[in-house]
């Protein structure tokens, strides 16, 4: 009976928490902003890329006249030529629907050249533009001052061509060919999803401490339940806001990704693929075999398992343990931080040591995604206050499963002891106003039973 | 009856001791005040009463056995220092308190409905708390404290910070209470406050209970034999051979107003028949101390 009482009023401290939160302005604009956003970021390189298929119409004014006729038509550009004055041959092409009119000035060592345009070409047509300008003035290098044919040269450039493949051999003796460059992205991308969680999630705890203490409505709420109960129903209430944010984060920025995979599929696979469908039915694009190509993009997951020595789920499962223990261990420890502060500003003293374990492994994300079995990388993945984020990094590129083990058995036991370490600076702190706290007061806490 | 009994109570802290073998208790169905200035030890024991810290010695009993965990349910605590969820909507915020407190939804709603009625502050239930005055706060605050009709209610300074009209509402609601039954402890610097509505008190001072009792029997016991008289004529001259000192003579609107002291072997009666060959006695009263005097007597009187 008074167990199921108290978890009744532990349950109320949850919903409460909860429920203040999702209602809030606040979290439903985050929430509605952040898979638009996540959304636009990936859409965004793929427009932009696509943008490239506009065709350009390029007149070339030579002043030297040494690139006439020399520049190669491509799919999307094709170049003319003319000569004499640049202001009129400007308003007559413009007219005359050309896109831009490239004039390349006078020189000798250095050109320098410039861009006429109505509306602004892409990155991609400039940085073509200057390919072929470069190339061409190479070529012509190579011929005048080494007597050396383009052709001969890009025959010697073939010849010594070296590529690496990593290929890792487990301890079955069977290879598993990886990429090391995508490991280590999607090792960052997952410990930085980590450290934003806990900075905003845990931050939210310290803040909410903070309020009922400045507000003094905590005395009223521990002569009715236990501070242990009111402490721990805050960090779960606060847990379950951030896990229904992240969830719907990415339920929508799937969504939408994948409303626009269907809308335009072409933005989403490289041209390649596109071409092979396209030859299948060169007219019109048969959209089964758009569908057939979207399911084996689908089937990333299984290339993930290929290119990284941890299975998908493994790694799922792996993220989302340290993503909630994480959380748990630093909520606790913001907890009795906000206790001990009778204000903001106060706080900060206590939050330094707390938050820079966090900024360290920030700090060392580079360092340990680049090696990740390296003796940093391994000994942060150990170290519960760094090791949600360091474990993350490491995993995509495998972690042995006695550290992975060692690591989580860790990270479990560092979180009840910080609970329990919360619990006690908590109850007694929440108490105290209007004192400036020292550590040694806060030591004396801990110990008092 | 007695609801509380507060047994050998010693509370202390790493530098001070906040009370040191307290010992009183409290019947069933009265108001009493808990007395003391400031840093005297009142909030330490308002805290072992409510349970959110435990004392190192001694014992409370509730009701007869030794106050436990369930009993928080039975008492109504409203702290000095106010505070609500500013952000809250009032009934929501309200609701949530009366939950905590182990009411149900539905009854706490139909109490808080008639509450908030009663207390006509029915139309800001939708408003957020931050909106609100003070005063208004405050007696959301008074509400949520009483929703649960605790059998004990414990008030630290309930009428600091309302005007005269809310603290009347106050005090009218507090009576009330009290007469359907309900213990009622009033931790306040209010002597005026104490005097009407009390029936005991304990005076507690650095740490130790130095006065308890009946508030009237208080007052007749602290008193000094003193008597205000009025006689409807002036310029009279009385000599001090009569067993009684002149404290204070004067003359007002053709009457002469006297503050008489009296030796302890006389009584009134022999004071009024000295007093009466002077003139028309008007007004003849005995100065009872107040629990402001009181209070200052007996701290004063520890301190040394």
């Amino acid at each position: 009976m008074k167990i199921e009482n108290n978890m009744g009023k532990i349950g109320l401290i949850i919903a409460r928490e909860y429920l203040t939160r999702v209602k809030k302005k606040s979290f439903i604009i985050l929430t509605i902003l952040g898979p638009i956003f996540m959304a636009i970021l990936t859409i965004l390189p793929a427009i932009l890329a696509n943008e490239t298929q506009r065709k350009m119409n390029v007149m070339v004014v030579d002043d030297n006249d040494f690139f006439i006729n020399k520049f190669t038509d491509t799919e999307n550009t094709t170049y003319t030529y003319r000569s004499g004055n640049i202001d009129q041959i400007k308003s007559e092409a413009f007219n005359n629907n050309y896109d831009v009119v490239l004039h390349i000035l006078k020189g000798t060592q250095s050109l320098n050249s410039n861009l006429y345009y109505e509306e602004p070409p892409t990155l991609d047509f400039t940085s073509e533009v200057e390919d072929q300008i470069n190339k061409l003035l190479f070529d012509q290098i190579l011929i005048d001052s080494f007597r050396i044919q383009p052709e001969q040269f890009s025959v010697i450039k073939e010849l010594t061509r070296v590529s690496i493949r990593s290929i890792q051999i487990d301890e079955h003796g069977s290879e598993k060919e990886k990429s090391a460059e995508i490991s280590s992205i999607l090792g960052m991308i997952f410990g930085f999803l980590i450290y934003i969680f806990i900075l905003l999630y845990a931050g939210q705890v310290l803040r909410s401490v903070l309020e009922e203490k400045s507000n003094r409505i905590v005395e009223v709420l521990i002569s009715t339940v236990k501070p242990m109960q009111l402490m721990m129903g805050k960090i779960i209430g606060v847990a379950m806001v951030g896990l229904t944010q992240f969830a719907i984060w990415v339920v929508f920025t799937f969504l939408i990704i994948a409303g626009f995979g269907l809308a335009a599929p072409e933005l989403f696979t490289d041209p390649q693929t596109i071409e092979q469908v396209a030859n299948i039915d060169s007219e019109n694009i048969n959209p089964e075999a758009i569908e057939q190509q979207l399911l084996e993009s689908e089937t990333i997951f299984t290339q993930i398992d290929q290119y990284f020595n941890v299975s998908f789920s493994t790694l799922i499962f792996c993220f989302l343990f340290y993503f909630i223990i994480g959380y748990l261990i630093y909520a606790a420890l913001y907890a009795a931080v906000g206790s001990a502060a009778d204000n903001e500003t106060d706080s900060q003293q206590f939050t330094l040591p707390v938050t820079a374990p966090l900024l360290l492994t920030l700090i060392m994300l580079v360092p340990m995604a680049e090696n990740p079995n390296g003796s940093l990388a391994i000994w942060m993945s150990m170290i519960p206050l760094t090791s949600p984020i360091a474990m993350l990094i490491r995993l995509p590129n495998g972690v042995p499963a006695e550290q992975l083990i060692l690591s989580m058995v860790i990270a479990v036991l560092f979180f009840i002891f910080a609970a329990w370490l919360a619990a006690r600076i908590y109850r007694v702190g929440i108490l105290m106003y209007g004192k400036k706290i020292t550590y040694r007061d806060i030591l004396r806490w801990i110990k008092i039973k | 009856m007695k609801l509380i009994e507060v047994q050998n109570i010693t509370k202390k802290y790493a530098n001070h001791t906040a009370l040191k073998n307290v010992t009183f208790s409290i019947e069933t169905g009265t108001i009493f005040g808990l007395l003391g200035p400031n840093g005297a030890g009142k909030t330490s024991l308002i805290r072992i009463l409510n349970q959110i810290s435990y004392p190192d010695e001694g014992q409370i009993l509730f009701n007869g056995h030794i106050l436990s965990p369930k009993d928080v349910e039975s008492v109504g605590y409203l702290p000095e220092e106010r505070g609500l969820y500013k952000k809250m909507k009032v009934g929501e915020e309200a609701l949530y308190l009366a939950q905590l407190k182990g009411v149900p939804k539905r009854t706490a709603l139909e109490r808080l409905h008639y509450m908030f009625r009663k207390f006509e502050i029915e139309s800001w239930w939708d408003k957020k708390v931050e909106e609100l005055s003070k005063g208004m706060q405050q007696k959301v605050q008074f509400i949520t404290t009483i929703i649960h009709k605790p059998s004990l209610l414990i008030l630290d300074e309930p009428f600091s910070g309302f005007d005269p009209i809310n603290t009347n509402i106050i005090k009218e609601e507090i009576i009330k209470l009290k007469e359907q039954g309900t213990t009622i402890i009033l931790s306040t610097h209010n002597m005026t406050s104490v005097e009407e509505i009390c029936n005991d008190i304990v005076l507690i001072n650095k740490s130790q209970k130095v006065l308890e009792g009946n508030v009237a029997q208080l007052r007749q016991q602290y008193k000094t034999h003193q008597f205000n008289v009025e006689i409807d004529k002036t310029n009279i001259e009385i000599p001090e051979n009569f067993g009684f000192k002149i404290l204070a003579q004067k003359e007002e609107y053709n009457r002469t107003l006297l503050t008489l002291q009296l030796t302890t072997e006389y009584n009134s009666n022999q004071l009024l028949t000295q007093l009466m060959p002077y003139g028309n006695i008007t007004n003849f009263q005995e100065i009872l101390p107040s629990m402001n005097e009181i209070f200052i007597q007996a701290v004063n009187e520890n301190r040394k």
